[in-house]
């Protein structure tokens, strides 16, 4: 049993966002006996005193938000017989305009219980001028979020995730951000750079078909923000930049494009820095050239598990953190890959640490909805535009009839601009799907990795049976875990039973089930995985999330990602955003999507399938 | 891939101690002081003028403690000179790490690294004759990946003066420096 203080006692948890009030018994009621804002309940990792000496515990606690705990303490009696902790943050509170100084003298002069947040194995707690220094940085961080207009509320786990990466350009090095996939790094990420409004622009560098996500999230998070898009054969640099402008572009690209590099950048981003994982691949080397106040490498994949890969990554956000590569491997790679060396790991983490903010979905779980939902828009590659664009001329071209006849063409046609979104090698037939050739089926092939290298389970819908084939062979080498199963509605009863209980019971199964819309309706109990995956539209909502409910149950506490792909710029993205937005032919938004287009106009089909351009530039 | 031990110039040192050429041939013993080394050694401490490591052995362990002496003061404040010099010309070190150039200064100043195993105390609790048993030879060998991790110790083993680390880290104070009496403020 943990001993208590006797007083009510106060620290600022900077993972949570939070001013953790603990230490009496009855907390609750001391927290309202000296008009404390209540928070949320928690368990925190503090370290804490008794006649013996200062050990860690777990300690129960209420989690004041911020800004919240700060108005708290601003109102607090000065006569209230409260600990000294407690007192320590009501001055903290106080001092936000005040100097340095008077920041170093507080400092000085906290108890240890003020300070008393643990690190990662229980040995150490935060010193006073560091963690006050994150308290000053979290409650800018919230400043700057709000006059930003930024147009989302954050969790808390990621103001700090915020407030992390907006501390460091002030430290002189970047970092990677290596949160789990659906802990909503991006968002982070745009929220960072929207906060810095520099005179010298952002870049983000991020695979090729994700450069849509980034713009559609930086327009929908963060609409003040100009941003610039550069990629494509006839790609421009401005001339000149409004104050925290963000450039997106492409790994590609920067490989070797010297407007990139003669450029002086204020951040650089570098989404999905697997891309960067071989120090002697050309976008690793061009990173590492790039000119940039700060450069953050974002990634889901644990990187600090595959040294070699670390190494090359940090190479390019915190250069010779690690020294060179040679004397990486003589004192790290070898003595903890060869002979599990305790003493190189231990120094590694604490070389490391500092520059790496990892946290998993079990590690927030408190913070997370039980379905999280999330739309990725892919960018799709030349190929499926052309074919997009020939498809949609020809049709209109020769006509597409009225009354019956209408809805059979405007049908195919529907059918036929899906199955290019899908993978050009579905439209056209072939048996094998390589990558490179859809912006969607490489965004999955990605997003697939890092889920099988999280040990997470996903389902993966389609609702065709030919892409689910293609899909299958194709995961079935890339994620390198085995043949993928597909089940779909040409399987036997049998054959269903023993995938569903092979994914739900089997530890060697493999991680990915593919599953055709059609056949995964009903009855199948698939609550193993903890994401799921729409390849594809069925533009009925309440189809899609029949679904997306074999994976979820009522009272589960571990939360359930689902992830929709969609192409930008096509009938995908349209019929997306009218879902989005209720907006549009009312058929459209709740009723028969594909009988509510053969009703439309010529003019005003053309206009819903058309490519748009405006997700290209 | 780097070597097992003496992956580095300064673990390097500390192996040739034991392999040393001049010697009449091999030490028979320095294969199974390998595997140990490999295996079932643990230092317990290593620090300046001394090595201490427990050496598990068929179910028993053997405790070593080897004494080194410590570098005179005149070479201990040439040491410093030369590694305030090699840090100042390579900025950004990563931490505990010492350049490499540096270990060519040393021994171009006729600074030895490693102490020779005659001038080596050793101690273990094992009755094995002759000295120094495979025991010793074992925690050698771990001192020398010590040393390859970290090339910063190969310096802190021979001088209480040279200062190549880094203070301990500013933005942590570890549990067992806090007073528990005055933990509270009250």
């Amino acid at each position: 049993m943990t001993e208590l203080s006797g007083r009510l006692q106060a620290t600022f948890v900077p993972a949570e966002d939070a001013i953790a009030w603990w230490g009496v018994a009855e907390l609750d009621d001391a927290v309202r006996e000296h008009g404390l804002p209540m928070g949320r309940p928690g368990v925190c990792r503090l370290a804490v005193a008794d006649r013996d000496g200062v050990r860690p515990a777990s300690v129960p606690v209420r989690f004041a938000d911020l800004d919240a705990a700060r108005q708290g303490l601003l109102m607090l009696d000065p006569r209230a017989r409260v600990g000294a902790s407690l007192r320590a943050w009501r001055d903290a509170a106080r001092l936000l305009d005040a100097d340095d100084e008077a920041f170093g003298w507080l400092g000085a002069r906290m108890p240890p219980a003020a300070h008393a947040v643990l690190n990662a194995d229980g040995t150490a707690i935060t010193a006073a001028p560091t963690l006050l220094a994150q308290f000053r940085q979290a409650v800018a961080t919230r400043i700057a979020l709000r006059s930003t207009g930024i147009a989302t509320e954050l969790r808390p786990y990621q103001v700090h995730g915020v407030a992390w990466l907006s501390a460091r350009p002030g430290l002189g090095h970047g970092g990677i951000l290596a949160d789990e996939m659906g802990l909503g790094k991006t968002v982070q990420a745009i929220c960072m750079l929207a906060t810095r409004r520099s005179a010298a622009p952002h870049l983000v560098i991020c695979p090729t078909s994700l450069i849509g996500n980034w713009r559609r999230e930086l327009a929908r998070f963060a609409p003040a923000t100009p941003v610039v898009g550069y990629h494509g054969a006839s790609r421009a640099l401005p001339q000149s930049y409004s104050p925290g402008t963000v450039v997106v572009t492409s790994y590609p690209v920067l490989r070797k494009d010297e407007p990139l590099a003669n450029t002086a950048w204020d951040v650089v981003i570098l989404d999905e820095a697997q891309q960067i994982k071989n120090p002697e691949a050309l976008a690793s080397r061009a990173a590492a050239q790039l000119s940039a106040a700060v450069r953050i490498a974002m990634t889901g994949t644990p990187v600090e598990n595959r040294l070699e890969e670390l190494w090359s990554v940090l190479n390019v956000t915190n250069p010779g953190l690690l020294g060179t590569r040679g004397r990486f491997r003589q004192r790290f790679v070898a003595p903890i890959e060869q002979r599990r060396s305790a003493t190189a790991a231990a120094a590694l983490n604490r070389m490391v640490g500092p520059h790496l903010l990892r946290r998993t979905k079990a590690e927030v779980a408190a913070d997370l909805p039980p379905k999280q939902y999330s739309t990725i828009v892919c960018t799709m590659t030349d190929e499926q535009a052309r074919l997009y664009r020939e498809a949609v001329g020809k049709a209109f071209a020769a006509g597409l009839g009225d009354g019956i006849e209408r809805s059979g063409r405007v049908l195919a046609l529907l059918t036929a601009l899906k199955q290019i979104c899908n993978h050009p090698a579905q439209y056209l037939h072939e048996d094998t799907a390589q990558p490179g050739r859809s912006g969607k089926f490489d965004r999955a092939t990605e997003m697939l990795t890092e889920v099988v290298e999280q040990d997470d389970r996903v389902l993966v819908f389609t609702q065709y049976r030919a892409m689910g084939e293609l899909l299958s062979k194709h995961f079935g080498t890339a994620l390198g875990v085995g043949p993928i199963p597909f089940l779909h509605g040409g399987l036997s009863t049998q054959r269903r039973d023993q995938l569903v209980h092979a994914f739900q019971e089997d530890d060697d199964a493999p991680p990915v089930l593919l599953l055709s819309l059609r056949a995964a309706g009903f009855g199948l109990n698939l609550t193993r995985a903890s994401h799921v995956m729409h390849y594809d539209r069925w533009w009925n909502p309440a189809v899609e999330e029949q679904a997306t409910d074999r994976a979820h149950r009522i009272g589960q506490l571990r939360t359930l990602n689902v992830h929709t792909l969609v192409t930008g710029g096509t009938i995908e993205d349209h019929i997306a955003q009218m879902h989005e937005n209720k907006r549009g032919v009312a058929e459209i938004v709740s009723g028969d999507t594909q009988a509510a287009l053969a009703r439309l106009s010529d003019d005003d089909l053309h206009a819903v399938l058309a490519l748009d351009p405006g997700a290209f530039a | 891939m780097p070597a097992e031990f003496g992956a580095t110039p300064w673990g390097r040192a500390w192996v040739r101690t034991i392999e040393s050429t001049s010697t009449a041939g091999p030490n028979a013993l320095l294969p199974r002081a390998r595997t140990l080394a490999r295996n079932t050694t643990t230092v317990v401490a290593a620090g300046t003028g001394h090595v201490e490591a427990d050496v598990a052995v068929s179910g028993e362990v053997c405790r070593v403690r080897i004494d080194l002496p410590v570098w005179p003061d005149e070479t201990q404040a040439e040491a410093a000179r030369l590694v305030a010099k090699a840090m100042a010309e390579h900025r950004g070190m990563a931490a505990g790490d010492l350049p490499d150039m540096l270990e060519a200064d040393f021994r171009r100043h006729a600074i030895s690294i490693a102490v020779r195993l005659e001038e080596q105390h050793s101690g273990c609790t094992c009755r094995a004759r002759p000295r120094p048993c495979v025991h010793i030879l074992a925690t050698i060998y771990a001192l020398a990946q010590l040393v390859d991790e970290r090339p910063a110790l190969a310096v802190e083993l021979r001088s209480a003066t040279a200062k190549v680390t880094v203070a301990a880290d500013p933005d942590w104070v570890v549990l067992s420096d806090l007073d528990p009496a005055g933990f509270y403020g009250d």
